[in-house]
């Protein structure tokens, strides 16, 4: 029995994360009469697809020490470009497609100014941020922008299999899936961490390091892109400030998943779990009915208290402090 | 026997770490105006004895008998008011900081509610003029633009404004080059000369302990083994009683037979390498030796592809490289075991088996994805081929102590059969029984016709390992020793 308890014990140590989300569920569940229903559940996954693709893509350069701000803006972007040429008629096989092609180049971008210029990405990213907004403000007029579409438009960002599943969900787990397995079980997803832990060690055991940040960059464009296809087919329109609201939520997830699995290390199934768990805290907040800006309020102490936890932690183990 | 007086001692003292007797029914005795070398293998508790001493650590039983008077500090800012002063391995400065104000750093003058720093430049000033080898070290240079030298030295001043009776270091010149070696030496003695202060002197590198000390004490698990005044100074007697082996073991045998060349390297030239042209054949430990800077780290690391020549040829096993980079050299069977391992070795969020295998994924998994189970047995083949002692293949690297990593670094150009490994003083601030280790592996490869580069920085240890040496001077080749001719007087002819 006590071993059965030390097992249980063991299996906990560093998910502590998932006890919380856990326990969350059952608060809220108990709390709110309507937090554990079908159409509730629909919520939290369609809001959880586009936050958790950005996730995964945040995710992916900052476990080699990268960052990136613009990315909420980028796709923010993306999705006006897409909307308005699908208004002028132009296919969504084609155009969606372009848009993730559209997310590549941008990640190609940001590669080019961090990882070939050596510019600081805190910085780099700044500027590429405020420029994509500067863009959006011109190209929109500072208006929404709204369009028509074919009713097949809306398909990917807001329909579902057997009535509850959202189709951006599934597409969001699948990128999951794929994306936990490159990072955490192939052979380029250890070099990314190789090149996050030591970047001069990977030079000497032969790895590239800027060849492989530069992928991981490009990797999150293409995620950048695929959530800007979501977020396009579910809004259909094209407003300013489109895809600001993910920006701390998905920053905010990178370091709360910090503190699971590999704790101290941004990793990606700590992202996974942390972007359902900040889901979860946003819909309950609703679902309780408190004001907005607890949300921010809520946000602020989540990333202070996860970074603060992790500083602990490096140093008794004195291990690598990535942030 | 002696007439002077004795100024700290112990008596059976005890000091255990957890499961760890760190120290165990020591007695020391220390005399006034003496320096006294400390010397023993990593982990023999010298450490610990100076931090009981200097009032960092408390003895769990025993007693500390300083100035004839039993004491138990609180704390090192105790002891250091009574006058024991330790100058740690690492210099401990405010990198933002000039030499004045960290040597006056806790204690500074003021002139009201500012700091007076023109005092603390004079104040230190004084105190520099009083070592004249030191006389044109500037003040106000911050900490971050010196070198390691001038830092240590600040070190010293700043335990020096204690005004201690006793000045104790912990291996002040593991990170210094030999010029600054000599130096720092030259300043202890001066030190111990015109202010009488007693000096105890930790330190791995035994012929500067010769050079400074009247007196050597080793230490071995704890106990004090015994004591060598300077007229019985004895490099093999030393070593015999820090290992408990005779020295004559202490180096393989060295090869009989060498083959074909391995690796060809002709005319390179880079911003630092002119014309240098070398080979390795099978079976060999060719040594690569010079002072610091002299350029055998760039001419490895030139072979190896990981800087731009600017001109030269490199081929392996008759095969011409083009343009030589680092995964191309690894397919080649050339291997590079780094200097600094911290920096350009370690991975230090990976477990143990991680950071063997990462050079090898390639060639360990054809399929996409790593196999754990895999990856553990060949790391565990590895750890115990290098007598690696771990707990876990599992657990975190760095819980493993200093000589542990290094041979994970090892370790790790071991899974793969190496053709060439190149290893750029692999030894250095591991203890003895871990550089033997290290020395029966590497000859274990030449016994299977593999080829050795191997640079030190020792020249005792080039010329224990090395059946053939190039030694280097600016950039240069200047000879080239055959087994026959390798003595220290070759070796010094060449490089200086």
């Amino acid at each position: 029995m006590a071993n059965n308890n030390n097992q249980i014990l063991n299996y906990l140590r560093n998910r502590e994360l998932l006890v919380l989300a856990v326990a969350l569920t059952v608060f809220f569940s108990v709390t709110s009469q309507r937090f554990l229903t079908l159409s509730n559940i629909n919520n939290i996954l369609m809001n959880v697809s586009i936050s958790g693709i950005l996730a995964l893509g945040l995710a992916l350069i900052m476990i080699n020490g990268d960052f990136d701000l613009s990315f909420a803006s980028a796709m923010g972007l993306l999705n006006l470009i897409s909307l308005i040429f699908i208004d002028k008629g132009l296919s969504i096989w084609i155009m969606f497609p372009l848009a993730i092609l559209g997310g590549v180049l941008w990640g190609t971008m940001n590669a080019f100014f961090v990882v070939v210029l050596r510019m600081h990405a805190f910085v780099a990213t700044i500027a590429t941020w405020t420029l994509c907004r500067g863009l959006i403000y011109w190209i929109n007029k500072a208006k929404t922008f709204y369009g028509y579409y074919p009713d097949i438009m809306t398909v990917i960002g807001r329909g579902t299999i057997f009535g509850f599943i959202p189709i951006s969900a599934i597409i969001f787990i699948i990128a999951a899936i794929i994306i936990y397995l490159v990072a955490n079980r192939s052979k380029f997803g250890r070099y990314i961490y190789a090149v996050g832990s030591n970047p001069d060690a990977a030079e000497y055991v032969g790895i590239n390091s800027k060849r492989i940040r530069f992928v991981c960059y490009m990797l999150q464009g293409f995620l950048i892109g695929l959530a800007s296809v979501i977020l396009s087919s579910r809004l259909c329109s094209g407003p300013a400030t489109a895809g600001e609201g993910f920006q701390m939520t998905v920053i905010s997830s990178a370091f709360l998943g910090a503190t699971v699995f590999k704790p101290g290390l941004v990793n990606i199934g700590g992202s996974i779990l942390a972007i359902f768990l900040l889901s979860i805290i946003e819909n309950g907040q609703v679902m309780l009915s408190v004001p907005f800006y607890f949300k921010y309020i809520i946000q602020g102490l989540i990333i202070l208290g996860a970074v603060a936890f992790i500083s602990l932690k490096n140093k008794r183990s004195e291990g690598p402090a990535i942030v | 026997m002696t007439t002077k007086e004795i100024i700290i001692s112990t008596k059976n003292i005890n000091k255990s770490f957890g499961a760890t007797h760190a120290v165990v029914n020591l007695d020391i005795n220390i005399e006034k105006g003496d320096i006294m070398g400390l010397v023993g293998e990593n982990g023999a508790g010298k450490s610990t004895l100076i931090k009981l001493l200097g009032g960092e650590h408390t003895v769990d039983s025993g007693q500390i008998i300083y100035e004839n008077m039993p004491v138990s500090w609180k704390s090192s800012a105790e002891a250091l008011k009574k006058g024991i002063a330790i100058v740690h391995q690492h210099p401990l400065l405010v990198s933002s900081l000039g030499a004045a104000e960290n040597i006056f750093l806790g204690k500074e003058f003021v002139q009201g509610f500012f700091v007076d720093n023109p005092k603390g430049i004079e104040e230190a000033t004084k105190l520099i003029k009083q070592y004249p080898i030191y006389a044109d070290l500037d003040l106000e240079k911050p900490a971050r633009e010196m070198s390691a030298g001038e830092k240590e030295v600040v070190e010293i001043l700043k335990a020096l404004s204690y005004e201690p009776e006793i000045l104790i270091l912990d291996e002040p010149t593991a990170s210094l080059p030999k010029d600054e070696t000599e130096t720092l030496l030259k300043l202890l003695t001066e030190i111990n000369r015109t202010k009488h202060i007693t000096i105890i002197y930790i330190s791995h590198k035994l012929e500067e302990a010769f050079e400074i000390c009247n007196k050597i004490t080793v230490m071995r698990n704890g106990k004090n083994i015994g004591t060598l005044a300077k007229d019985n100074f004895d490099k093999d007697k030393l070593v015999k009683m820090m290992i408990n082996q005779d020295i004559s073991e202490f180096y393989p045998d060295k090869t009989t037979k060498t083959g074909k060349i391995l690796l060809e390297a002709h005319n390179l030239n880079t911003n630092i390498l002119r014309d240098v042209s070398i080979n390795v054949r099978e079976g060999e430990i060719l040594g690569l030796y010079g002072l610091m800077g002299a350029g055998m780290t760039e001419l490895v690391e030139s072979i190896y592809g990981l800087r731009t020549l600017k001109s030269g040829k490199i081929s392996v096993n008759s095969k011409a490289i083009e343009h030589p980079q680092v995964e191309m050299m690894i397919r080649n069977g050339v291997f590079l075991i780094p200097a600094d391992r911290h920096q350009y070795g370690l991975f230090p969020s990976f477990t143990v088996s991680e950071n063997i295998t990462i050079a090898h994924l390639f060639s360990l998994f054809q399929e996409f994805l790593i196999k754990r189970s895999r990856e553990n047995q060949a790391a565990t083949e590895q750890a115990k081929r290098v007598n690696l002692k771990y707990a876990d293949i599992n657990q975190s690297v760095m819980e493993l102590s200093g000589g542990n990593q290094q041979k994970t670094i090892v370790a790790r150009w071991l899974l793969q059969e190496c053709g060439i490994l190149i290893v750029d003083d692999p030894t250095v601030g591991i203890d003895i029984g871990a550089k033997r280790d290290i020395y029966k592996i590497l000859r274990e490869l030449t016994s299977r016709n593999k080829g050795i580069i191997f640079i030190s920085s020792e020249i005792n240890e080039i010329i224990g390992m090395a059946d053939r040496i190039y030694t280097m001077r600016r950039g240069k080749i200047t000879a080239e020793l055959k087994q026959e001719d390798i003595n220290q007087e070759n070796i010094l002819k060449n490089i200086l």
